[in-house]
């Protein structure tokens, strides 16, 4: 493979692995607690980060670390406090923070690189060795983090009150979780760009999430995602000429709609098919079960419930429980009250 | 022989510096089964939440299992029911995964599950009757059935005390006289529950006590059946509650004018 053969073909690609691997991995969370736009923040805090770093000659790599997980922590403080205020705190965090990144890179001087296009939407030419070095310890620590906790950022995503009551640390997990998403923010700054890594984590999850059945499943589904469209697109970006970051995202959201289109169409012809079959009722607000008042008929391998003289054979499917009738005058009883639609 | 399960003495209990339950003393004892009863906005809830650690106390004392509330050393020994109609949030997730975060107080920072931690979660999950549904994503599941999700992942950490936020509203008979059940097992097995409600009809064979709330006061406690001037005569008859759905007297039926101007926040 001839893009193998630069020296920085190598780095952007394991940059890229790097990244499409440890993005989705955060982003499920940010998704699952509704915050999907923490790592467009803290995207935005990380430039000022790099515009120090710029300044003052020393790795932008490592002052936008600095400066990503200084502001996550601040933005977990502030939303802690919970007034209403905070939502204009955040507001002037993240603007605050990319006015200072720009001012602070048209201060420096001559010679130095500060190209601000490649660091908000991504090069492949700009990673150095040592950031793939660097990268690669931000890849470990984050998935240890996430497998060492991931099921208690999972309680804390999914419900705060209730790990609030039952005694979970709940602040200290979501500047954790704050601190993750800041350096999956600085692992992007190669290949994917500052304003651009928040679709690398939120949209792999939202591919995965309409066809994972448990959160395992989708995370690591994710994960897969992520690295399939990173990879991919900046190899594509190598023979197109376009900016790495750009092409992944495009890439990404091509899939996003091209799932969505064929999940549609797959729940619309198993219904249209298994509507063929048998009757099917359109709204059945009524749950039948033990005790529900209907008389339990058995029916082959499952029970039918006997209402107002139909029998009606309840059908789980991904998306909740329907019932068949399943009275004598109908077609030839389906072999399975619980098939998948 | 131990200490109470929950004691509140001239508590005083709020968000921020604003008292919604003023000057309430209680104590529920280890094994009782207690409904806290009121109208929308009677301050209720914020009792509720006062004993979870979840609103502030400003005054008096809560004390949960013998700890001054949050300060229990060994977490898991409260259960929580919240007041939420689904369970599924934005990501897919399992039954079991569900009714797992309720085991993890039990394995402290960074412990894992073992095998009694994953049986936890299965008898939790069979106790509600959801054994068969075990793997299956929430969102396949009814309302009533995913309320039974939440009450089995209050089960896992096998709690002391379960305290639970309208357990029954929006939820179809068949699924309430299930979850009736489930708490009569529950209670008889020992674990002591407090039960915020507005209709005490579908649990009236299971909850024994009644303290009524009105205005962020305690006005009633003693026996559920004397509870409220409309006490009508389903609550006299508690062994009939679980054999059918029960219609109970409401207290949030609408009021004339001077009530309704105060009936505001408590409930959040």
């Amino acid at each position: 493979m001839e893009l193998l053969d630069y020296g920085f073909m190598q780095r952007a690609l394991l940059a890229s692995l790097m990244v499409g691997l440890v993005a989705p991995a955060v982003g499920v969370f940010l998704v699952q607690r509704r915050l999907s736009l923490l790592g467009d923040g803290l995207g935005h805090v990380a430039l000022t980060g790099v515009g120090v770093g710029v300044l003052t000659s020393s790795a932008p790599v490592g002052t936008a670390l600095v400066a990503a997980v200084l502001g996550a922590v601040l933005i977990e403080l502030v939303r802690a406090r919970g007034r209403t205020s905070g939502d204009v705190a955040l507001a002037v965090l993240f603007y605050g923070g990319i006015a200072g990144g720009v001012v602070l890179l048209s201060l420096a001087p001559r010679g130095q690189a500060t190209n601000l296009d490649a660091y908000l939407f991504g090069a492949i030419t700009t990673t150095t060795t040592s950031d793939v070095a660097v990268f690669a310890v931000i890849t470990v620590v984050v998935l240890g983090v996430v497998w060492l906790l991931g099921s208690r950022l999972y309680a804390v995503s999914d419900d705060e009150e209730y790990a609030r009551a039952v005694g979970l640390p709940v602040l200290p997990l979501n500047v954790v979780l704050a601190a993750l998403v800041a350096s999956t923010v600085v692992l992007s700054m190669r290949v994917v760009g500052l304003l651009l890594i928040s679709a690398l984590m939120i949209l792999p999850s939202a591919v995965a999430q309409l066809v994972g059945r448990s959160f395992r499943s989708t995370l690591y589904l994710a994960c897969a995602i992520g690295v399939v469209v990173s990879v991919a697109g900046t190899a594509t970006s190598y023979y197109t000429g376009t900016p790495s970051g750009g092409t992944i995202v495009l890439l990404a959201i091509a899939l996003f709609l091209a799932v969505t289109v064929a999940v549609a169409l797959r729940d619309a012809t198993a219904r249209r098919r298994h509507g063929r079959r048998t009757d099917v009722h359109a709204a059945h607000p009524h749950e039948h079960g033990e005790g529900c008042g209907h008389r339990p008929v058995p029916h082959g391998d499952h029970v039918d419930y006997d209402h107002d003289g139909h029998l009606h054979a309840p059908h789980r499917t991904g998306t909740g429980v329907h019932y068949d009738e399943h009275s004598e005058p109908a077609v030839a009883t389906p072999p399975a009250g619980r098939e998948r639609a | 022989m131990s200490d109470p399960a929950l004691r509140l003495t001239g508590a005083t209990v709020g968000y921020g510096d604003v008292a919604i339950v003023r000057d309430a003393s209680l104590t529920v004892r280890r094994g009782e089964a207690v409904a806290v009863i009121g109208s929308n906005g009677s301050g209720k809830t914020t009792l509720m939440r006062g004993a979870l650690g979840l609103a502030a106390v400003l005054g008096g004392t809560v004390e949960v299992l013998g700890a001054p509330v949050g300060r229990l050393r060994e977490h898991g020994r409260v259960g929580y029911v919240p007041q939420r109609h689904t369970v599924s949030g934005a990501m897919p997730a399992t039954v079991r995964e569900v009714v797992g975060v309720g085991r993890l107080p039990r394995l402290g920072l960074f412990g894992r599950p073992v095998a009694r931690d994953r049986a936890a979660v299965a008898e939790a999950v069979d106790a509600v009757g959801l054994a068969d549904r075990l793997d299956d994503p929430v969102a396949s599941l009814s309302g009533g059935q995913q309320r039974r999700v939440l009450v089995a992942r209050a089960l896992a950490a096998e709690p002391e005390l379960l305290v639970m936020d309208e357990p029954t509203a929006g939820v179809d008979a068949a699924s309430q006289a299930a979850l009736a059940a489930v708490l009569a097992r529950v209670s008889a097995a020992g674990t002591t529950l407090v039960v915020v409600t507005h209709e005490t009809g579908p649990l009236a064979g299971v909850l024994r006590r009644a303290v009524v709330v009105d205005s962020g006061r305690l006005t009633y406690d003693g026996p559920l059946s004397g509870a409220g001037p409309a006490a009508g005569p389903d609550c006299h008859h508690p062994d009939e509650a679980t054999a059918r759905p029960v219609r109970g007297y409401r207290l949030d039926q609408p009021r004339p004018a001077p009530d309704a101007a105060r009936v505001r926040d408590g409930s959040r």
